[in-house]
């Protein structure tokens, strides 16, 4: 082996090469064998340091073996240049990342191997910001995932993997929901097929099983928005506060059964009232052998006897607990079906009862028999406070709208109205104004079907001046509600 | 004795039936109304020596015409039994429904069902007060 002569002086000593050798902006080593540094560029020398007389694996890496599978060797071995990442020390003992470019260097175009040209470069910048963009990604509080066209996950970070398991390579729907086919209304699909972003709330299934619900976004990866090549979906998980609601809800549906007790005891009491009176009446009649008196005490008690057969009937359908029951039904067609049922009740005590509709509205997942519970409870109730208005004309409207996202029924009278003690009351206990004839359970069983729908129940009302009552469904919820409730009928 | 006018006032007319007949008597006249408006506008026509009244009623709540039959210098003397079927002791809390400080609270409270014996005499108490307060008045 010939290591005398530096290499720089075998290169034909033309200035040219000598000054490409030098100012090549990369660290440039030459190396013989036997791991001697032969010859080094300045770039080289103010990297590493010293390296006269020295080995490489000592001069790159401050070992005194040559490297495990050395990039050099094999060169020499095969005569083919090869491109490795490394890492080592420079002159100040600092840690060094570097890619090595090797490639043979020979006399004779088809001679031997006799020298290997090592090509380096720092790389230790790109590599923090390697760490640190890996960091991010795997510590971001959220799921991430990026699949490809073939909903196959092909990226996860640490969050996601830590409660979906080993995902790498599988299904997005298997992973997320333990499903076998896409999801139906699937957003990464939209975002395949429209490059666009797209929100959703999903339910999935966790390595241990628990549900969880998370708020999902989809957004397209590539340059090309016409053609996604993958999506990155991220989610966050808002199964804490999904649990909180949860809490929440039965807290206050704890607070209601005290308040359905104590309301059922009142409207008891009301049908005692009349029992005792009927009683005493009848004592009277009897008392005095008077048939009249007795008649009427007679009356009284039968009449409060079918009030206590409708009060248990009302309460049982109101204790009845169900979800709904959601199918894709058109809200026009509904208040229509109340409209023809209550018409002619209307007409006999002088009111008139209308549907104003907006025909724009499309068929949405709701539970038909429900929500004609609602709208007959509210219409019944409008058509009642006409008739205790005293006025001889008066109206009760019905009304659909579909606005922002809301579905909206307006139930509207120009009824006695109410005053803001009874406003306040309206849908907490077994309060009826009716005396008599209500058992106070028409709104209350009213505001629980619309709340089991997700939606809301208000009354605006000023005495004197009518009422309206307004039932109002975010469709969003009830298309979930919808999915949710398919979902577990198929066993899912 | 003089006779004495009872206005009822109830949107349940069984109730009004119950307490005219446990009224009943040579030397009481009842007036009833099923509604606070009805009510009012015979307190304004009749000299009443006693008011029975419901709490919640179609319209205007009995609590309301309470109110301002307190505030109404000819009526505001007239004594005033609140029959209800609104629990006294968690429920009915007056204050909480009026809570105007210059209201003085009603003469008496009943809770549905009554008794017939508690309330008679509550009833015959508060019409002898009302007798025993003018006689003074005239005697001073």
């Amino acid at each position: 082996m010939n290591r005398s002569k530096p290499i720089a002086r075998e290169i034909s000593g033309s200035w040219f090469y000598k000054e490409l050798f030098q100012q090549v902006p990369f660290n440039v080593a030459v190396i013989d064998h036997n791991y001697n540094i032969v010859e080094a560029n300045d770039n080289f020398t103010d990297y590493f340091g010293r390296w006269k007389g020295r080995k490489c694996y000592k001069v790159y890496k401050n070992l005194d073996y040559p490297c495990l599978g050395c990039n050099a060797r094999l060169t020499f071995e095969d005569g083919r240049p090869r491109v490795s990442d490394e890492s080592g020390v420079d002159q100040h003992g600092k840690e060094a990342h570097y890619v090595l470019h090797t490639a043979p260097l020979r006399e004779h175009r088809r001679g031997p191997v006799k020298y290997i040209i090592e090509m380096s470069r720092d790389v230790i910048e790109t590599k923090n910001w390697q760490v640190e963009y890996q960091l991010l990604f795997e510590r971001v509080p959220c799921y991430i995932t990026v699949i490809d066209r073939n909903f196959k996950i092909i990226r996860a970070n640490e969050n996601f993997r830590n409660n979906f398991g080993d995902v790498m390579g599988r299904q997005c729907y298997e992973v997320y929901k333990r499903r076998k086919t896409k999801c139906p209304n699937c957003p990464a699909a939209r975002t395949f097929k429209d490059g666009k972003i797209h929100h959703s709330d999903q339910v999935g299934v966790k390595k241990s099983g628990e549900r969880a619900y998370y708020v999902l976004t989809t957004s397209p990866l590539g340059r090309d928005v016409d053609d996604v090549a993958h999506v990155i979906e991220i989610s966050t998980d808002v199964t804490a506060s999904k649990k909180l609601e949860k809490e929440a809800l039965e807290a206050e549906r704890l607070a209601a059964v005290g308040q359905t007790v104590a309301g059922l005891a009142h409207s008891i009491k009301n049908i005692l009232m009349g029992l005792e009176g009927g009683m005493y009446i009848v004592g009277k009649g009897l008392k005095r052998n008077n048939k009249q008196i007795l008649d009427q005490g007679w009356e009284m008690l039968e009449r409060n006897f079918n009030k206590t057969t409708s009060l248990v009937k009302d309460f049982l359908s109101f204790a009845k607990g169900r979800l709904p029951d959601l199918k894709m039904v058109n809200p026009n067609d509904l208040v229509k079906e109340i409209v023809d049922l209550y018409h002619d009740v209307a007409e006999d005590v002088g009111v008139e009862l209308i549907a104003e509709v907006d025909p724009n509205i499309k068929n949405v997942p709701l539970d038909a028999k429900g929500i004609h519970t609602c709208l007959t409870n509210l219409v019944s109730n409008a058509i009642d406070a006409c008739r205790m208005s005293g006025k001889k004309t008066n109206r009760v409207c019905i009304m659909t709208e579909d606005k922002k996202g809301i579905l909206t029924f307006t139930v509207l009278d120009s009824g006695a109205g109410m005053d803001s003690e009874i406003k306040s009351r309206v849908f907490t206990t077994f309060f009826t104004t009716k005396g008599g004839q209500g058992t106070g359970l028409g709104l209350l069983t009213t505001r629980k079907i619309v709340k089991e729908h997700g939606g809301k129940i208000s009354a605006h009302s000023k005495k004197g001046q009518g009422a309206s009552f307004k039932m109002a469904f975010p469709k969003k919820r009830l298309y979930a509600l919808y999915n949710e409730n398919n979902r577990e009928e198929s066993g899912e | 004795m003089k006779r004495k006018n009872i206005l009822i006032v109830d949107d349940e007319p069984d109730v009004v039936v119950y307490l005219s007949e446990v009224l009943e008597s040579s030397n009481i006249d009842i007036y009833s109304a099923d509604n606070a408006e009805a009510g009012w506008k015979l307190a304004g026509e009749v000299h009443l020596d006693l008011i029975c009244l419901d709490i919640m009623m179609p319209g205007e709540s009995g609590l309301s015409m309470y109110t301002r039959l307190r505030r109404t210098p000819d009526l505001k003397d007239i004594p005033v039994i609140i029959i209800s079927g609104v629990e006294q002791e968690q429920e009915f809390d007056f204050r909480k429904f009026v809570d105007d400080e210059k209201t003085p609270p009603p003469e008496y409270y009943f809770e549905k069902p009554i008794n017939v014996d508690d309330f008679v005499a509550v009833v015959e108490r508060l019409l002898s007060m009302k007798e025993k307060r003018k006689k003074k008045g005239h005697s001073s």
